[in-house]
């Protein structure tokens, strides 16, 4: 990303506005809502893609400290994915690219819904983080 | 039968919360299929989305509005002069 950010940055106005927007280091957890109650069922592994967190973290650092970035503005919020089914829930796997998804996850929402799967929503929850630097 | 992705809307909220009201000419890198440019697309002036491989569908273009244009580039070497941008926006782009 050392690269990328100098270039986002060249092509940028002064003043102009970079943001950033992509998960932060959480892995996704997967829920099942149930009219009773929502479960948590299992977390999808995305410790793969940590080392290029740390770097955009570390590039963006050098900016802010070489003042190049401002920082305006940091917050995080739930990004949110509803699933009807199980088969839903294989065509989200089946997009992961770097990511995975334990099979033990579908094993218990079969479980816990082999009487009634329509009455269940699959949730998977993923921690978003959303930025904004202001150009120098 | 679908995945909703984005369900609570709080992705959207908190993009448009950070972009003025009016931000001008835009640059996402990372756009992907799109999925991320039509939920601002329609307040920019301009909106040009890059990624590495060309993957919007021929049909999603044609459901953005005219404003917006897609390109295959790369992010370490953008093909724009210096200065022509408002905002740019990484899009979950690593």
């Amino acid at each position: 990303m050392v690269r990328a950010l100098s270039e986002a940055q060249r092509v940028l106005k002064a003043g102009g506005r970079l943001i950033d927007l992509r998960p932060t280091m959480r892995n996704r957890r997967v829920e099942l809502e149930l009219p009773s109650a929502t479960l948590f069922i299992g977390e999808i592994d995305s410790s793969s893609s940590f080392a290029d967190h740390l770097a955009a973290n570390e590039a963006l650092d050098e900016a802010l400290a070489a003042g190049d970035l401002e920082l305006e503005h940091e917050t995080t919020f739930p990004y949110l994915s509803d699933l009807d089914t199980l088969a839903d829930l294989r065509d989200f796997q089946a997009g992961l690219r770097r990511s995975v998804m334990p099979e033990s996850i579908f094993a218990r929402i079969a479980a816990l819904t082999a009487d009634d799967e329509d009455g269940a929503l699959i949730r998977i929850r993923r921690e978003m983080q959303i930025t904004r630097y202001r150009r120098r | 039968m679908a995945i909703r992705g984005d369900s609570a809307g709080l992705e959207k909220h908190y993009l448009l919360d950070l972009l003025a009201s009016d931000p001008g000419h835009i640059l996402e890198i990372g756009c992907g299929d799109g999925r991320l440019t039509r939920k601002y697309a329609d307040l920019a002036q301009l909106v040009i989305g890059i990624d590495l491989l060309s993957t919007l569908p021929r049909g999603k273009i044609d459901a953005l509005p005219e404003t917006v244009s897609v390109a295959a580039a790369s992010a370490v070497r953008l093909p724009f002069p210096a200065g022509r941008f408002d905002h740019a926006i990484f899009a979950l782009s690593f």
